[in-house]
Parts: C-alpha cells; sequence; structure tokens
C-alpha cells in the first residue's frame, strides 16, 4: 500500500480537526478579555458569572486544542521527515518560535489563570488572562508564517541539497503570510462571537435561568459576528491577488497555470501539477457561508424590546447557524492546502519527497488509530461542552475549592456563586 | 553552538521527564485510590502545574525541530512505534485530566481515571522504549532510512519501558508526599519506599540485558557509568529521605529522571543516533544540526526569553507552593 495518500489523509484529518478547536480558543478568549476587563472596571457580578460560565466552555474546548496541537508537532516527524530533512533549517525556525514563546507561555499563564480564582489579586489575574490571549495570538502568528512558508518559500537559498535560512524577516512580509494571518484571526473572533450567540440562543429557547446574562451573551456574541464579518472578507478576497501572483497553480489564469506547469515540468520532470477539483469547490462554499453569516446584523435591531427572544425562531436561525462558521474553516482549509498539491512546499518539495520512508502497513495502522482516537475524542469533547453548557450558568466549574467539591454533592446546583475573595 | 543546543534539548526534556513524570506517576497511582474524592485530591495535587508541564515535551519537540531537523526526522520516524505509544499515552492523559472533572456522575470521572492511568502506563513506556532504543541503535542507512519498526522488539527495550514506568511512579509517589495534607504523610513515605527497590529491580535488569546485548555495548562507551550510578544513587537517597524530608526526596527522585537524559546523551556522545548497520551512517549532534543561521536566529530568541518562560513556571510554583488543603482550588 502506498504510504504517501495515507499520510496526506492523516494530516488533513488531524488539522482539521485541531483547527476547529483552536479557532474557538482563540476566539473566545478574545471575548473573555473584554469580559474580563469589564468585570475588573465595572466590578457588575453579571460579568463575572460571564467569564466564568464562559471560561469553563473555553478551557474544555482548549485541552482538544492541546491534545490535537501535540499530534500535529510529532507529525511532521513521524510521517514527514523529508520535509524536516530538506526544508528544516528554515521551516522549523518558525515552528520552534511558536512552541518557546507562544505555546509554553500560554499553557503556564492558563493554569495559573485557572487555579488562581481565589488565591490572585484580581489585576495579577485579569492580567494572566491578557498573557493567554497574547500569546494565544503569537501562536496563530509563527504557525501562519511557518504555513505561509510552506505555501510560498521565501528568504531561503538552497546548498548542499536542502534549503538554508537567509532572511528571516522575508518570512514576515511573505504575500501569503500577512493576509492569511488577518483572515484567520478575524475567522476565529467571528466564530468566538457565534459560540456565545449560539449557545445563549439555544439556552433561552430551553428558558435555562440567569436570562441577564445569556441575553447579553447573545448580543455580545452577535455584535462580535456582525464586526469580525468586515475584516473576514476583506482579508479573504484581499488573497486573491496576491496569492495568485506566487501560487499560480492555485489562483491564476489559464496562461499563468499552463506557464507555471510547463516550468515546473522543466524542472521537476513530468507530473500531476495541477490541484485537484475539491479545492476550487470547497473555496465557492465557504464564500456563500461567509455572506450568509453577513446578515448576522439583521438580529442587531431585534434587540429592541427584546423582539429577538419573543419572536422565538430569530433564535432558532442564530442556533442553527453555529456549525457554519467551522464548516467555513474547514473549507477554506481545503482550498489553501489542496489547492497548493503536488506540493509539500510550493515549487520547491513535492509531497511524494516529502512523506517519511515508513511501509503502507504501519502508516495505515497508524492513520486509522488516531483518526480513531481524535474523532473520539473530539465528539466527546463536543458533547462534554454542550452538557457542561446546558446546565447553565449557575454552576461553573471555575473558582471551586476542594472543600466546596468534597461538602456538597456535585450534582447539587448551586445558587449564585460568591464572589472570589 | 550544536552542542548549546544539544544541551538544551537534553535540559528541556529532562524537565519534561521530571515535570510531567510526577503527572503520569499521580496518574499511575490514581489506580490504587478506590475513593473519588482522594483521586480528585491527589490530581488537585498535580493541578496548577499540570497545563505547565506539558508545555516542556512541546517545546523540547519545538527545538528539536528548530534546531535539529535531520534528527527530528529520523528519530521521529525511525522509533515510530515508541514514539506513536507516547504520543498516545500524552494525549489521553492530557485529555484525562482536563476531562474528569467535567461529567457530574462520579461514574463518568471514573472512567476518565482509568483513561489517566493506561495514558500515563503508555507515555512512560512509549519515552522509556525510546530511550532504550536510543541506547541500541537503530538500523540506518547512508541514505538516513531506517528499514522497518522490528528492531524496537528487544528485552532490552522491553526492560528499559518498564524501567521508566517505574521511575515515573516514584516520582509520583515522593509529589504526593511533598503535596499531600501532612496526615498522609506515613502512608505516603511508606509507599515511596515500597516503590524504590521495585524501580532500583528494573534499573538492574535493564543493564543486565544491555550489557549482554552487542548492539548496546557497542553504541555505549563507560562515559555511561556516571549517570548510571547517579540514578541508582538517586534512587536510594528518595527512599532514605522519603521520611524526614520530602522535599529532598522529590529532588532525589527528579534526579533519578535526569539521569535516563544524561544516559543517552553522554553515553552516546558525539552520536545523536547510533547506526546498527553501517558505521558510517551513524549521525553525529553536528551532522544532525540545522545550518549555523539557523541556530544563531534561535539563540537570539532563546537567550533572552528563556529566563522569561522559566521566570513564569516559577512564578507559578511559587503562587501554589506547599501543601494542598480545604481551601486548594479545584478544577481537575
Amino acid at each position: 500500500m502506498d504510504p504517501l495518500p495515507l499520510a496526506r489523509l492523516q494530516f488533513a484529518t488531524t488539522t482539521s480537526i485541531h483547527f476547529l478547536f483552536v479557532l474557538v480558543t482563540l476566539g473566545l478568549v478574545t471575548l473573555l478579555v473584554y469580559l474580563q476587563t469589564t468585570s475588573f472596571v465595572t466590578r457588575k457580578p453579571v460579568y463575572e458569572r460571564m467569564v466564568r460560565f464562559w471560561g469553563t466552555i473555553y478551557l474544555i474546548n482548549y485541552v482538544l486544542g492541546i491534545a490535537t496541537g501535540i499530534v500535529m508537532e510529532f507529525q511532521f516527524g513521524l510521517n514527514w521527515s523529508g520535509l524536516s530533512r530538506y526544508t528544516g533549517n528554515v521551516f522549523g525556525a518558525p515552528i520552534a518560535l511558536e512552541t518557546l514563546l507562544a505555546f509554553f507561555l500560554e499553557s503556564t499563564l492558563l493554569g495559573m489563570w485557572i487555579f488562581g480564582w481565589h488565591r490572585l489579586r484580581r489585576g495579577v489575574h485579569l492580567a494572566l488572562l491578557y498573557g493567554v490571549a497574547i500569546t494565544a495570538y503569537l501562536s496563530a502568528f509563527f504557525i501562519m508564517a511557518a504555513n505561509a512558508w510552506l505555501q510560498h518559500p521565501v528568504g531561503y537559498e538552497v546548498r548542499d541539497g536542502v534549503a538554508h535560512l537567509t532572511d528571516f524577516t522575508a518570512l514576515l512580509t511573505n504575500p501569503t503570510f500577512t493576509m492569511a494571518l488577518g483572515h484567520v484571526t478575524s475567522a476565529a473572533v467571528l466564530t468566538g462571537g457565534m459560540v456565545l450567540a449560539g449557545i445563549s440562543a439555544w439556552l433561552m429557547l430551553r428558558r435555562s435561568p440567569d436570562y441577564e446574562l445569556l441575553r447579553k451573551s447573545l448580543w455580545i456574541g452577535l455584535v462580535t459576528v456582525t464586526i469580525a464579518g468586515v475584516p473576514l472578507m476583506g482579508f479573504g478576497f484581499a488573497q486573491f491577488g496576491a496569492v495568485g501572483e506566487v501560487q499560480p497553480t492555485k489562483f491564476g489564469d489559464d496562461a499563468a497555470k499552463a506557464q507555471a506547469v510547463a516550468d515546473f515540468t522543466a524542472r521537476f520532470g513530468p507530473g500531476d501539477y495541477l490541484p485537484p477539483a475539491y479545492a476550487n469547490a470547497s473555496l465557492g462554499f465557504m464564500i456563500l457561508i461567509g455572506f450568509t453569516l453577513a446578515w448576522a446584523f439583521v438580529m442587531l435591531p431585534l434587540f429592541y424590546r427584546d423582539w429577538i427572544v419573543r419572536l422565538k425562531f430569530p433564535l432558532v436561525i442564530v442556533g442553527l447557524s453555529l456549525p457554519l462558521p467551522f464548516v467555513a474553516a474547514i473549507l477554506g482549509w481545503l482550498t489553501r492546502e489542496g489547492g497548493r498539491q503536488p506540493w509539500a512546499a510550493y515549487g520547491l518539495l513535492k509531497v511524494d519527497d516529502a512523506v517519511s520512508p515508513i511501509s503502507g502497513g504501519v502508516m495505515l495502522a497508524s492513520f486509522l488509530g488516531f483518526t480513531a482516537l481524535l474523532l473520539t475524542l473530539a465528539v466527546t469533547n463536543w458533547v462534554l461542552i454542550a452538557k457542561r453548557a446546558a446546565r447553565g450558568a449557575a454552576d461553573p466549574a471555575l473558582g471551586r475549592s476542594l472543600a466546596d467539591v468534597t461538602a456538597e454533592d456535585d450534582d447539587e446546583r448551586r445558587p449564585e456563586p460568591a464572589l472570589a475573595r | 553552538m550544536e552542542l548549546a543546543w544539544y544541551a538544551t534539548l537534553g535540559l528541556v526534556f529532562a524537565g519534561y521527564l521530571v515535570l510531567g513524570g510526577y503527572d503520569y506517576g499521580v496518574g499511575l497511582l490514581l489506580s490504587g485510590i478506590r475513593d473519588d474524592g482522594q483521586r480528585r485530591a491527589a490530581l488537585t495535587a498535580v493541578g496548577p502545574f499540570f497545563l505547565g508541564n506539558e508545555v516542556w515535551l512541546v517545546a523540547s519537540l519545538g527545538i528539536l525541530f528548530g534546531a535539529f531537523p535531520r534528527l527530528e526526522g529520523e528519530l521521529l520516524s525511525g522509533y515510530y512505534p515508541a514514539v506513536v505509544a507516547a504520543l498516545v499515552g500524552v494525549l489521553l492523559v492530557t485529555v484525562g485530566v482536563q476531562l474528569r472533572g467535567r461529567p457530574a456522575e462520579p461514574a463518568a470521572r471514573a472512567r476518565w481515571d482509568r483513561v489517566v492511568v493506561a495514558g500515563s502506563a503508555l507515555a512512560a513506556l512509549g519515552w522509556g522504549a525510546l530511550f532504550g532504543g536510543l541506547l541500541q541503535g537503530l538500523p540506518l542507512d547512508a541514505s538516513g532510512h531506517v528499514a522497518g519498526i522490528g528492531h524496537l522488539a528487544t528485552p532490552f527495550v522491553a526492560a528499559t519501558a518498564i524501567t521508566l514506568v517505574t521511575l515515573v511512579a516514584v516520582q509520583g509517589a515522593t509529589f504526593l508526599l511533598l503535596r499531600m495534607p501532612k496526615g498522609q504523610a506515613a502512608d505516603r513515605a511508606r509507599l515511596v519506599r515500597r516503590l524504590v527497590p521495585v524501580a532500583l529491580g528494573a534499573v538492574a535488569l535493564a543493564t543486565l540485558l544491555g550489557s549482554l546485548s552487542a548492539d548496546v555495548r557497542a553504541a555505549v562507551h563507560p562515559g555511561a557509568l556516571v549517570p548510571l550510578l547517579l540514578l541508582v544513587f538517586a534512587l536510594l537517597a528518595a527512599r532514605l529521605l522519603a521520611e524526614r524530608r520530602p522535599g529532598w526526596a522529590f529532588v532525589a527522585s527528579s534526579l533519578a529522571l535526569v539521569a535516563p537524559v544524561l544516559l543517552v546523551g553522554l553515553g552516546r556522545y558525539p552520536a545523536a543516533l547510533v547506526s546498527t548497520v553501517d558505521p558510517a551512517a551513524t549521525l553525529t549532534v553536528a551532522e544532525a544540526a540545522a545550518a549555523p543561521a539557523t541556530l544563531r536566529l534561535l539563540a537570539w530568541v532563546a537567550v533572552p526569553f528563556v529566563p522569561v518562560l522559566i521566570g513564569f513556571q516559577a512564578m507559578s510554583w511559587w503562587v501554589f507552593r506547599g501543601r494542598i488543603d480545604g481551601k486548594a482550588p479545584v478544577y481537575w
């Protein structure tokens, strides 16, 4: 059995699952920063309840973000040792910087944030969340720089058969990097807003208690979706020109495509240098979803006299829209990654040469095993998020002490949690 | 420069073994705790540090990828089964610990705890097998490819895998000795004293099997004896100090987890990967390293920032120091 398609499929599934959780992590942490800052400034209890409720959902989601992220990190070495060997000098640098500068701090600070509810001063506790958010964005920055380099290798030269780094700043001004970073982060913020709005809408339909919290969350969520949609589309459409120039086989016109194919054939021998058809189809569907979500602003006037709640059907629409940003994100990545096939690093290294010399059987076992494991974990995670959300805002897991948990039965719904300290 | 980065890599991975070691050790020891509340208390002892411990693994992987890209590719794909076992174990522990507190029903929490136990065992077995595999070398050919995965199926690798499980269990036991309420200290110390002889037995078995294996004798030079002795003395010290000085017992069992990294690093230096089929194909640290320009870039970033990273970790250790009590924040 040929290991290459299996390795590619494994990369696609792992990355897709990873990204679904990353989107929510980035989006929710942004909104949590807003909520906790407001709570800090206004001292209104509703904001503290919101931080604890949405914070719990954020943390459940974060678990799979890390778990799949670790798999991603290992996967380069396990399945794509040719990529490390040939491009590691350049591609490895942003990955290493991400782990050291961003992820390391993010997790350390988050651990302190989770357990710091009763121990730390409010200002310190808020600062920790700012640290978590900044490092989360820094992660996105370095990972997108690494991905952009694979899309369009820059700042390197090939010596002794491997790529060498010559100019790191070129990686950060890469035309496939800047616009895509803006696109991805706005998508994350929009998804965070959609999660707030969607879950609040469902909870309101179920007549969950704490109406004040849910209505506020719904409002903040829908405003976020409306605002984030603008840069999302701007950065999205802006990519056509930039990417078309450096990746003619993805977005170029027919003449550019033919010329690129002729050029690749001359340098790498004959082969299929055109991307698969699904890459363009998924692009179309993604744009369609984007335009659908842009209608979120229609919901905002309905908050006048709470029509959005009284009419009920707007809540159903918001609730049903919850999966849309996730679907769009996967479609977008299919276009970005599928559209550059057959290249692992565009115009430099083909996927055939990047894959590890592993036997097909081992690769199949690894693919089936990891896919089954990650899918199970992902579904379990979503079920836990749904169950936690359905229990409502009255019993957040954050900010309890050992005495609280042992003194009371866990099932017992407790009233408003006491403020920390 | 390569040597400095190789040492950093070793240091960070040793940091992971010490810190992640007590995560997995406590995870393993959960299997012996019947009561849900007590299991939760044990995990609360790990609590605030858990997320900060695992990042050491990710950081060592980042350094491996950034500073030793060639080693990364050949190491991970050459020891595929060991790395995958460790990876699945790490994954199960990560997910199990963080999600076990979310379901309201004790039965569901008990299921997650079994996931944590299995994951801890698998992670320790996987890393132990990787150490064993590194010490006996692998069939690396001149083009840098490794044929097959059967080279890992030796008694020596099995022994090192089991050894690491026992070391990690000792580490978990000394950690709980240090963190759990004072009233339980006598029981905890007894557990440490019982686990140390098991670990010593496993070390002895692995040493014996290693000295019988021609591959291991060829790959490892006598300098490896120093870390091996360190390992034995650290374990003995952990046993002796368990009663009176829990802090020092924890330091000793931590040293016992640093020793394997030293063994692998010093015992084979300058080789990073030893080939059993073609001595010319052996990958040295210098060959495995990234180009000087990349190493310089990484050093420019690492030198100012690593103190910051360690500083934040130290802040977390300081804020949550001491034994846990009823006021300890719970999340897991």
